[in-house]
Formats: C-alpha cells, sequence, structure tokens
C-alpha cells in the first residue's frame, strides 16, 4: 500500500517538470521579453543600467543556461520576483491561496452533496415527475456560465432580498473570535460556492442517475433485497456505495477546471484567492506572478488528483489487487 | 446514400429534445448571418439613452445599455463571434486531438507512452489559467482567444480517438491494407479514421458548448478582444450596474445558456444517431 502511494505520488514531479518547461516555452513567447516589461514599468532607460540588470536577471545567457536556471530556481521554490507587489511572488500567491482552496471546497462539497442527492433520488424514482425534474434542472445548470449564475444570484438573494453579502470573503471590521469569524467567512461563501458547485452538480446528477440504474440491475442488490434489508439501507449502503465510483473519477478529473472556473467566480464576488491576484497580473502584464500561478495551480490539481486516485483505492479494494 | 441519410435524419429525429435544440441552434446561426442587414450600422456604436428596459422602447427591443447601445444588435453581432470562436476552437481541439489520439494509438510503444503523458500534462494544467495566460501574452485578438480555447479542451478528443484506434489498428481490413504495402498516413487516415470518426464528432460537437462557455468566460473578464462585440462582454460590462439595471446582465447570459443548451442537445441527438449500439441504455 505505502508502496503504491509513494509511486503515485512520484508520477508528480515529470508531470511538475513538463509544466515549468512549458512555462520557460511561454515567456519566450511573448512579444516583447519579460525583462523589457520589466523596465519598462519602472521607467529604467538608462543603458549601463539595463546592462547590470540584464546580467543580473541572467537574460544575456543562451537560452538552455536560462532554461536550467529556471528549472533550478522554481525547484527551489524560488518563482521569481514581483515589482508590482514589491514581494517574491511565492509570498504573494500563498497569501491568497487558502482563500481559493477554501473556495474549491466549498465548491466540490456542494457539487457533490446536490448532484449525488439529485442523482440517488432520480434513479430511486425513475420515470417519474421527480426524475424529469431533475434531469431538466441538470440540462440547464449544465449550460449556464457560472458567472452569470452568480450575477443573477447576487441580484435576486443580495440585491433584492439582503440574505448575503454582495461579495468580499469578511464583513469589514467584524473580527471577534475565531468562531465568529468562521460563520462569518461561510456566510460569505454560500453564493460564490453555489455558484460554482451547481454546474458539477448538473454533471454529478446525470452520470450518478444512470450509474446508480447500473448498479441496481446487478445480482448482489437482489440478494440484499432477499435477504430482507429495507428499501433504504440496500439503496445507501449497497447501490451508492458502488455507484459513487464514477463520481469520483469524475471528480479528479474535472479539479483543473474547477480550479478555473474559481478564478471567475473569484472575479464576480470580488474574493480575495488567487484568481483576483491572477487576473490583476494578466492586466498589468505581470508575468512572473501569472506564471507562478500556473505552476502551483498546475502542482495543486496534480497532487489533488493523486489523491483522489487514491481515495478510488481506498474505496474500490479490486483496484489494490491489481 | 440517401437511404443512409434518411436513416439518420430519421433516428436523430427520434429524440425530441434533439430536434428542438437543431431549432435554437438554427436560430441562432440565422440571427448571425443575418446581423448585417438586420443592424446595418455598428453594435458598438451609441443609438439613445442609457438604461432603457426591455419591451419599453419598440425601437430598442432588449433595451440599451449602460453607454445607450443597442443590446439587440450586440446580441446579434455577439452571436458570430460566439459560434466563431465555438466553431474554430473545436475544430483546432479536434485536430490536435485527432493527430495525437491517432499517432500514439497506431503506432504505440514508447511514442503512445510520451503522447499520454503530454496529454495528461495538458489535463493537469488548469484550462482556464491557461488560457488566461495564453492570451496575457499572445495579446487579446480574437485568433488568440480561439487558439487557447482550442489547446484547453483537445484532450478528451484525443483519448477517445486513442480509444477508437486501439480497437481498429488490428483488425483484418487494417491488416490487409499493411499486406498491400499502403503507407502509414494513409491507414490512418484513409481507413481507419472514417470508421473511429461518428463518436469523435460527437464528442466535437460537445466540445462547441464548451468552447462557448470558455469565451464567455474570458470575454467577460474583459480579456477578449474589444473590438468585436460579445455575449461575455456584455456581461462583464452590466455588472457594475446590477442594482438598477440588472437586464443588461440577464438578456446575454440567457443567450449563452440557450445556445450551450441547445449544442448540448444537438450532441446528445449526434449520440443517439451516430452510435446507435448506445441509444437503448
Amino acid at each position: 500500500m505505502n508502496r503504491i502511494v509513494l509511486r503515485r505520488l512520484a508520477q508528480v514531479i515529470p508531470l511538475v517538470l513538463a509544466v515549468i518547461v512549458l512555462n520557460f516555452v511561454l515567456i519566450h513567447l511573448a512579444p516583447g521579453s519579460l525583462f523589457d516589461v520589466m523596465t519598462a514599468e519602472q521607467q529604467i532607460s538608462d543603458p549601463a543600467m539595463l546592462d547590470q540588470l540584464r546580467h543580473t536577471y541572467g537574460v544575456d545567457q543562451p537560452t538552455w543556461v536560462q532554461l536550467a536556471k529556471y528549472i533550478w530556481s522554481v525547484m527551489r521554490l524560488d518563482l521569481g520576483f514581483s515589482y508590482r507587489q514589491n514581494a517574491p511572488v511565492l509570498n504573494v500567491i500563498m497569501d491568497q491561496l487558502p482563500a481559493t482552496v477554501i473556495l474549491m471546497l466549498a465548491a466540490t462539497s456542494v457539487a457533490l452533496l446536490v448532484g449525488v442527492t439529485a442523482g440517488v433520488l432520480a434513479s430511486v424514482r425513475v420515470n417519474t415527475i421527480w426524475d424529469n425534474l431533475i434531469s431538466l434542472a441538470a440540462v440547464f445548470f449544465f449550460a449556464a456560465p457560472s458567472f452569470w449564475l452568480g450575477i443573477m444570484m447576487t441580484v435576486l438573494f443580495a440585491v433584492k432580498l439582503g440574505w448575503f453579502p454582495v461579495g468580499g470573503m469578511r464583513t469589514i471590521g467584524a473580527g471577534n473570535g475565531a468562531f465568529a469569524d468562521a460563520l462569518d467567512v461561510m456566510h460569505h461563501l454560500v453564493l460564490p460556492a453555489t455558484a460554482l458547485g451547481l454546474f458539477y452538480a448538473a454533471t454529478y446528477a446525470r452520470v450518478m442517475r444512470a450509474s446508480m440504474l447500473e448498479v441496481f440491475r446487478l445480482d448482489f442488490v437482489r440478494t440484499a433485497r432477499a435477504k430482507g434489508l429495507s428499501p433504504a439501507r440496500v439503496v445507501l449502503a449497497h447501490v451508492m456505495r458502488n455507484a459513487l465510483l464514477p463520481i469520483v473519477t469524475l471528480l479528479g478529473l474535472q479539479l483543473g477546471t474547477i480550479l478555473g472556473g474559481s478564478v471567475v467566480i473569484e472575479a464576480v464576488f470580488s474574493w480575495p484567492g488567487i484568481g483576483s491576484l491572477l487576473f490583476d497580473s494578466v492586466m498589468s502584464r505581470n508575468f512572473p506572478m501569472v506564471l507562478g500561478v500556473l505552476v502551483l495551480g498546475s502542482l495543486l490539481v496534480a497532487v489533488a488528483n493523486a489523491t483522489v486516485d487514491l481515495l478510488y483505492l481506498r474505496l474500490d479494494p479490486r483496484i489494490r489487487a491489481r | 446514400m440517401l437511404g443512409l441519410a434518411i436513416d439518420f435524419a430519421r433516428r436523430f429525429a427520434r429524440n425530441r429534445a434533439a430536434l428542438v435544440g437543431l431549432l435554437l441552434v438554427i436560430v441562432v446561426i440565422g440571427v448571425a448571418v443575418a446581423a448585417p442587414w438586420l443592424f446595418p450600422r455598428n453594435p458598438l456604436r451609441i443609438v439613445g439613452r442609457p438604461e432603457i428596459w426591455p419591451f419599453v422602447n419598440s425601437r430598442y427591443p432588449l433595451g440599451t445599455d449602460s453607454l445607450g447601445r443597442d443590446i439587440a444588435a450586440m446580441i446579434a453581432y455577439g452571436a458570430r463571434t460566439t459560434l466563431l470562436i465555438g466553431l474554430c476552437a473545436s475544430l483546432t481541439a479536434t485536430l490536435i486531438g485527432i493527430t495525437v489520439g491517432a499517432t500514439a494509438a497506431y503506432f504505440g510503444g514508447w511514442i503512445d507512452e510520451m503522447l499520454m503523458r503530454f496529454t495528461e500534462l495538458f489535463q493537469t494544467i488548469p484550462n482556464l489559467i491557461f488560457v488566461l495566460t495564453i492570451v496575457s501574452i499572445l495579446g487579446q485578438k480574437i485568433e488568440y482567444v480561439t487558439i487557447a480555447v482550442g489547446i484547453v479542451t483537445w484532450t478528451p478528443i484525443a483519448r477517445l480517438t486513442r480509444a477508437e484506434f486501439m480497437a481498429l489498428r488490428d483488425r483484418e481490413f487494417v491488416q490487409a491494407c499493411r499486406a498491400m504495402g499502403m503507407g502509414n498516413l494513409r491507414i490512418m487516415l484513409g481507413e481507419i479514421l472514417p470508421n473511429a470518426l461518428p463518436p469523435v464528432i460527437v464528442l466535437s460537437s460537445l466540445v462547441i458548448a464548451g468552447a462557448v462557455l470558455f469565451e464567455s468566460a474570458v470575454s467577460f473578464l474583459g480579456l477578449g478582444d474589444p473590438n468585436v462585440s460579445s455575449w461575455g462582454r456584455l456581461i462583464g460590462d452590466g455588472r457594475t450596474l446590477i442594482r438598477t439595471s440588472w437586464y443588461i446582465c440577464a438578456v446575454p447570459g440567457l443567450a449563452i445558456m440557450l445556445t450551450v443548451l441547445a449544442l448540448n442537445l444537438v450532441g446528445d441527438g449526434l449520440n443517439d444517431a451516430l452510435n446507435p449500439k448506445l441509444r437503448d441504455r
């Protein structure tokens, strides 16, 4: 078991290395080098100063040396210096990352909770009005852009009804106690997490319904019924547990998309995560920051993917045997 | 051939929802094509008082936005942008996906291993972040947005093509072609690809829907091409006015939703018509 865990985690390394190389290629694709942007922003025009900076940043060396240096520095978690925030890129990203991770986790929970419940309900009441209503809702939420859903929810629940705050992560000046703070963050989290989660909930509902119906036909379900288990127990403990496997696969595949989606949702709800940071950096052509977000985002997804795979191992003992 | 087409149409039409979707797609295409005749002048031009609600003034059936531009005109021209980007991005993704998937499966061995790792790499990179990175580096042009969206959406197509090619590459007819001395490229493109294509077409049609969503997100963030009217950008522009004129966001959002919905339904219908074996599942 430990060996499997280690081997799976070891697969993350070449992936991250490839992302770093890709990053480097992207930097060199940019019209006007990173260096030009940097010096333009700080309005440096003195030739002697430029030469000195060129040497400091290693721009005068051959490309492969630059690549080797870049890989080496990213390996030491040195993603460069953001001249805009006047702080190392890594520190700035690490400051913002927790908010994004909270949003992602909350959205995933919403998606799983709503999607799985809807899917189970639709499969238990297959071909009834419930099933049709759930399928219809799934089709609609699957087509709605999450940012638009977020705006419409803001209009209804924040502007018209006033139930939830319009944006942000905390109420300004409310800070008293960790518990009150957590409640406050949760209150701010409801709308963004729902807006982001409903799209995935729609997918999960459809997959869960299909996979439940598939499992319902299997022999062991008949056995469970025959030995006199209550219908609820058959559905929850026997069918649902097996039907969940495709959902776990899907979850692993979609983590990158969820991270991308949270970038847009953060812009809608002014959530202070790496989305806002990325947006600001893209706008100001702050390339070290943009590429730093790309590397750390990919690392996050790669690690999360490995975790989901290991979770799969735990859920389905048949895989372990191989 | 005609018989095949009729058979195909009949199977497609059996799925009612797909017919509704097809109708919607035709309407959107019609609006996109007719936009220059319906609204002969520049859609980004200011026409009247700002923030006229829909259905109030008959000259501006969908109202005007915060600058006083005609929303109906921008929606019509936005349909062109959306469909064009969706179609081209899906085409890009399909080309990359088929190339990678077909090569990997046909040659196998280390080429397969390498290309699949490459695919995995693109699956790991958070797709929207990658699109934004590319657009920020190459510039805010409609071509770059299209290419960027194509680059992040090809992975499922590659995996599907690979699976289809794997199933076909050792079949008798392919071996016969090899025995006849046909070149690899000719076997791949002329013999295997036509047989592998139906499920790939279904997936490509679904990728169009995904591409439309991506494009709308990029232009919503204000990183799309500033010189073309786009549904996503209209939502982004109207966002500051949600307290008074939320319809500016609602109308283009509905347009995106209906288009994506219709494309998804058509994709499902194509799936039924092209993969009759899977239909009863």
